[in-house]
């Protein structure tokens, strides 16, 4: 690879590192974007899913005779003459009989699951006709606890002979009883649902002869595979476009039945269909994430040296195992988190129940991870007496310790965990914090102040491409190809930037293009925070690679050897060295050219790359009501070095919105007979800006050596270390009460009980 | 199907006109909660009369001590201009309604006819002892408002009858609106509380939400602090009344659980807001 970008010397007038206004905001603050719903599509049918009211039951009979005989009804359709093939299981990980129908075949698993489809001439006709559907559902006893699941009394697949989907045990678990200090929690990581803002919604039919569909998606490849899979036809018989969407965090990483089903009525009915999904119908029949239950052991001296540690398990899929029941992997991985503990180990069991599958929603396991090890570190500085910072401090491997291999394998590529811990510290004036605590204590304050640490590292990117193109056309401007996809993170500005710095142009000269996989051959999912560290990266390696090929055609224009030409990025221009007025710019060797000169990246990062940074909350609780106030986030974040400042403090910003939401807010919850309690944003509390502090918040930057940039992903990294920070700071707020451990979400009602069962 | 009739009624006569032939006709004002039970199918009907442009029902005036409120005023209209010095409660309740799109749409006579134990005018207005102005082709009526709402959104609103005005006295003294929901805006109440005080009357009253079927009115702690506050010099409570206060308004909620909260916490919730609203209203007060 070529040199690091913004070194010294080689750019003194690059435009990475500053904060760059977002490009995409123009059209999108005119109402310009365009979204799936918007695209113009004469005469499209309109799709009606009709949905499981049963949590769990067996199907006697569908009537559809009345809807058939609605007002432009076009089509109605069962799992009988749906004419798909049920879904096999993600990878062949799980028992194949947990495949799932599209639609309900014999049996409903959950209130939302879809068991029919109404295709009709508009939106109204197709909801009117799919509230005359009617489903004899014989009811069976719901499975919710995944203590319940597990016994197996009753099961969802009765074939499989059990609800476990899927299980990593431990052969010869160690012995706790010979450490000097032991303590155990039970944790539970509440359920909560991705809330974008714009639901699911999709679209397809037959354009100049090809099966075309415009989707909402994390991927438009990814997309096009799974549809294409499963309706069995060949990738390049579906063209799939992704534009602008309203929002994914994890969830629309993954194809949904429901998409799926659009592509095919399009291609059973020969006619363009349109799905829309309502925000009842995302809250219960889209994926939901986290919903694990977890039991730490952590095990240590009295002085504070943490010498074991152990987390159990138990991951509710929803009904249909999916991406759901692989996060406990990703758990397991992070488990220790940023701590060096000689012994760890990790034992899981991923379990079905009759409630709404459970898929990735930012972070995906690693949020987990960080909040069960910060929990434990906490419980355990309690149990010694000793300040959980120091704790903490005394933990952290050295900055010389990296690449550090943490206990169960994984191995973290650059980290300096004491230099943003202590970073935090400083900022929050942690020392005058807890003289304040102490103060309010004392006094018997009616608002009591918490504190809480949490000291994260995640991964992200998990190594592999991207698709890069970049190319000079004959106007003397850029086109940027990339098979990735932006979803609403900014990404157009960041790879124009990267673009426009290696080659000396104006970031206006570089227009990126991306989501249609007609032009664009191959692209992989935006997650995991990998779009700038790979994708990113791989424009500027295209960049490079053009600027190779332009220096050759600039060679033979000026009649020099390639070897002796510069690139003045300044100017945008190639000179011999020493010679400057002898130059051809980029707009010149564009004229010239006689075709298009392009670059096409072949970069590929090795592995992973971890972020890490030290977030600390400070709440107060009000010990009348039990309302929590978040006061302060002091957030730390490094990500590696940043190309954009502005907008990966956005992401910090909602990243840390979301894990105040999670920690204090939202919970997707089912009463006892499994029907969904939390199906609008009434009952769904998602956060609001009336329950944020004004974030303070930086970066340190620790490059990593796996790519050029340097970079890091920032995408999760907030919600990872906000959760576990602020859930500690309200325990914190209630240790005085006696309070060790309180469960997500901490609503006035679960603090006020607490209290009330303390004494208080 | 039928088809449906929708009339738009340009004055209050022509509203009633169109109610005696429709008897079952909805009444479309704002929409903000009769749209939320059509679209979940929880609603059905054959007739609509909207109202949203009929001019007598916009607005508000003041006729003496009293403030004759407009069914159509809107929650934002009663949140700005010279209302909220003259009725502070109101306009502190109608700030914590939804989002400024609702607030825009939402109308004080849909928040009374609706009648849910949720609705946020209601503790003010039960506080205020408002009276409603009701009409129909057949004549006018005025409804106290405990008289009006009679259960869990059902009122004594007969077929054919609208909602005109609703009544509110000028008082002399400070007024609090407190509400606990689930985040801090955009919310549907676990508890509200209102509080009014009237040193002519040298009367505290207090309106209570979402721990009863109907809007609540503690007696027993009105009539214990009015008793407490020496009303010549307005000095404020000890702290013994106070909580004495607090205890009796908790005590007289009738609250229930469901899935926004549980009967025991609406209950002591409620009490933590009266003695915080008592407190505001007589600063200086020890808590």
């Amino acid at each position: 690879m070529s040199e690091q970008l913004g070194q010294p010397g080689i750019t003194s007038t690059s435009i990475l590192g500053n904060p760059v206004l977002r490009r995409e905001d123009d059209t999108l603050v005119r109402g310009q974007g365009r979204f799936v719903g918007n695209v113009p599509l004469e005469g499209a049918l309109h799709v009606q899913f009709v949905r499981s009211t049963a949590a769990h039951g067996t199907i006697g009979s569908i009537e559809v005779d009345d809807a058939l005989a609605m007002p432009g009804v076009v089509a109605v359709y069962t799992a009988a003459d749906l004419g798909l093939d049920d879904r096999p299981v993600l990878m062949g990980f799980y028992p194949a009989e947990m495949a799932r129908p599209f639609l309900a075949r014999d049996r409903v698993r959950f209130v939302g699951e879809p068991i029919a489809v109404v295709v009709a001439e508009t939106q109204y006709q197709a909801a009117d006709a799919a509230e005359t559907v009617w489903a004899d559902i014989e009811p069976l006893p719901p499975v919710l606890g995944l203590s319940d699941a597990l016994d197996g009394e009753n099961l969802l697949f009765p074939d499989v002979g059990h609800n476990v989907a899927f299980r990593n045990s431990v052969e010869d678990p160690f012995d706790f009883s010979g450490y000097e200090v032991v303590v155990t929690e039970n944790i539970v990581n509440s359920r909560v649902a991705a809330v974008s803002i714009e639901p699911r919604v999709v679209a397809a039919g037959i354009e100049d002869g090809r099966l075309t569909c415009w989707a909402s998606s994390q991927g438009a490849h990814n997309f096009r595979k799974a549809v294409t899979d499963l309706l069995g036809i060949e990738g390049e018989d579906l063209r799939v476009f992704v534009q602008d969407i309203g929002g994914g965090f994890g969830a629309k990483g993954v194809t949904s039945e429901e998409e799926v089903m659009v592509v095919h009525l399009a291609r059973k009915l020969g006619r363009t269909v349109r799905w829309t999904e309502t925000r009842t119908e995302n809250l219960t029949g889209h994926v939901h994430g986290r919903a694990q239950e977890q039991k730490v052991t952590i095990a240590g001296t009295s002085d504070g040296d943490i010498q074991a540690y152990r987390l159990d398990m138990l991951q509710d899929c929803g009904a249909y195992p999916r991406f759901g029941a692989f996060l406990p992997e990703f758990t397991r991985q992070m488990a220790s988190g940023v701590y060096d503990i000689e012994r760890v180990e990790v034992e899981y069991t991923s379990v079905v129940t009759t409630t709404t599958p459970v898929c990735a929603y930012r972070g995906a396991g690693r949020p987990e991870a960080t909040a069960a090890i910060e929990r434990a570190v906490d419980l355990y500085a309690a149990e010694i007496g000793m300040d959980p910072a120091e704790v903490r401090r005394r933990n952290l491997p050295a900055s010389s310790a990296f690449p550090f291999t943490n206990a169960t394998g994984t191995v973290y590529d650059s980290g300096e965990y004491e230099m943003v811990l202590d970073a935090a510290l400083e900022a929050s004036d942690y020392t005058g914090l807890r003289a304040e605590q102490q103060r309010r204590r004392d006094a018997g304050d009616n608002r009591q102040m918490g504190i809480g640490i949490c000291v994260y590292v995640e991964i992200t990117g998990f190594g592999g491409s991207e698709y890069g193109e970049v190319s000079l056309q004959a106007d003397g401007t850029v086109l940027a190809v990339t098979g990735s996809t932006p979803i609403g993170t900014g990404h157009l500005t960041t790879w124009a930037m990267i673009v426009a710095d290696r080659l000396g142009v104006p970031l206006e000269a570089v227009t990126v293009f991306h989501g249609d996989t007609d032009r664009v051959p191959s692209g992989q999912l935006t997650g995991g925070s990998r779009s700038v560290q790979i994708a990113g990266s791989s424009m500027g390696d295209a960049a490079d690679k053009l600027v190779d090929l332009a220096r050759d055609a600039a060679a033979d224009l000026l009649e020099a050897a390639p070897d002796d030409l510069v690139l003045d990025r300044g100017r945008g221009a190639f000179h011999v060295a020493g010679t400057p007025s002898a130059s051809r710019s980029w707009a010149e060797i564009a004229s010239e050219a006689a075709e298009p000169l392009v670059g096409l990246s072949d970069f590929v990062q090795a592995g992973a790359t971890f972020p890490f940074g030290a977030h600390i909350a400070v709440v107060e609780v009000d010990t009348e009501t039990g309302q929590t106030t978040v006061e302060r986030i002091v957030a730390v974040d490094d990500a590696g070095v940043i190309v954009n400042p502005l907008l990966a403090a956005g992401q910090v910003h909602g990243g840390l919105a979301q894990g105040i939401a999670q920690a204090l807010l939202e919970e997707v919850r089912f009463d006892e007979d499994g029907n969904p309690q939390t199906s609008n944003l009434a009952d769904y509390p998602a956060i609001s800006m009336m329950e944020v502090p004004s974030y303070e918040r930086s970066f340190t930057e620790t490059p990593t050596p796996l790519n050029p940039l340097g970079a890091k992903g920032i995408g999760e990294a907030g919600s990872i270390g906000s959760t576990a920070a602020v859930q500690s700071a309200v325990v914190d707020a209630l240790a005085p009460f006696g309070i060790r451990h309180l469960d997500m979400p901490l609503t006035p009602e679960r603090i006020w009980s607490a209290l009330q069962a303390s004494g208080a | 199907m039928e088809a449906m009739s929708v009339t738009f009624a340009r004055t209050v006569d022509d509203a009633c006109a169109a109610l005696a032939e429709h008897p079952g006709a909805l009444l479309l004002a704002g929409g903000t909660d009769l749209m939320v039970g059509v679209n979940r199918g929880q609603v059905r009907f054959a007739d609509v009369v909207v109202l949203d442009r009929v001019d007598e029902l916009r607005g508000w005036r003041r006729e003496g001590d009293e403030i004759v409120l407009g069914a159509g005023l809107t929650y934002a209209e009663m949140g700005r201009g010279e209302l909220p010095a003259l009725v502070p409660a109101l306009a502190q309740a109608s700030r914590t309604v939804g989002s400024p799109q609702i607030r825009n749409a939402g109308t004080l006579g849909g928040n009374v006819a609706t009648s849910s134990p949720a609705g946020d005018t209601l503790p003010v207005l039960a506080a205020l002892d408002a009276t409603i102005d009701l009409r129909s082709a057949q004549g006018a009526r005025r409804l106290a408002i405990g008289e009006f709402v009679t259960g869990v959104k059902q009122n004594a609103l007969e077929p054919g009858e609208l909602i005109e005005a609703v009544r509110v006295p000028v008082l002399d003294g400070p007024q609090e609106f407190l509400k606990v929901g689930t985040r801090n805006a955009m919310v549907i109440s676990v508890v509200s509380l209102a509080l009014v005080v009237d040193r002519s009357g040298r009367n505290v009253r207090v309106g209570l939400g979402s721990v009863s079927p109907v809007p609540l009115r503690p007696a027993d702690a009105e009539a214990h602090i009015a008793g407490c506050i020496d009303w010549d010099t307005g000095s404020a409570p000890d702290a013994a009344a106070v909580h004495r206060f607090a205890a009796l308004v908790a005590g007289a909620a009738r609250p229930i659980d469901d899935h926004r909260g549980t009967a025991a916490y609406r209950s002591h919730a409620v009490g933590v807001l009266a003695r915080r609203a008592l407190l505001r209203a007589f600063p200086g007060g020890a808590s």
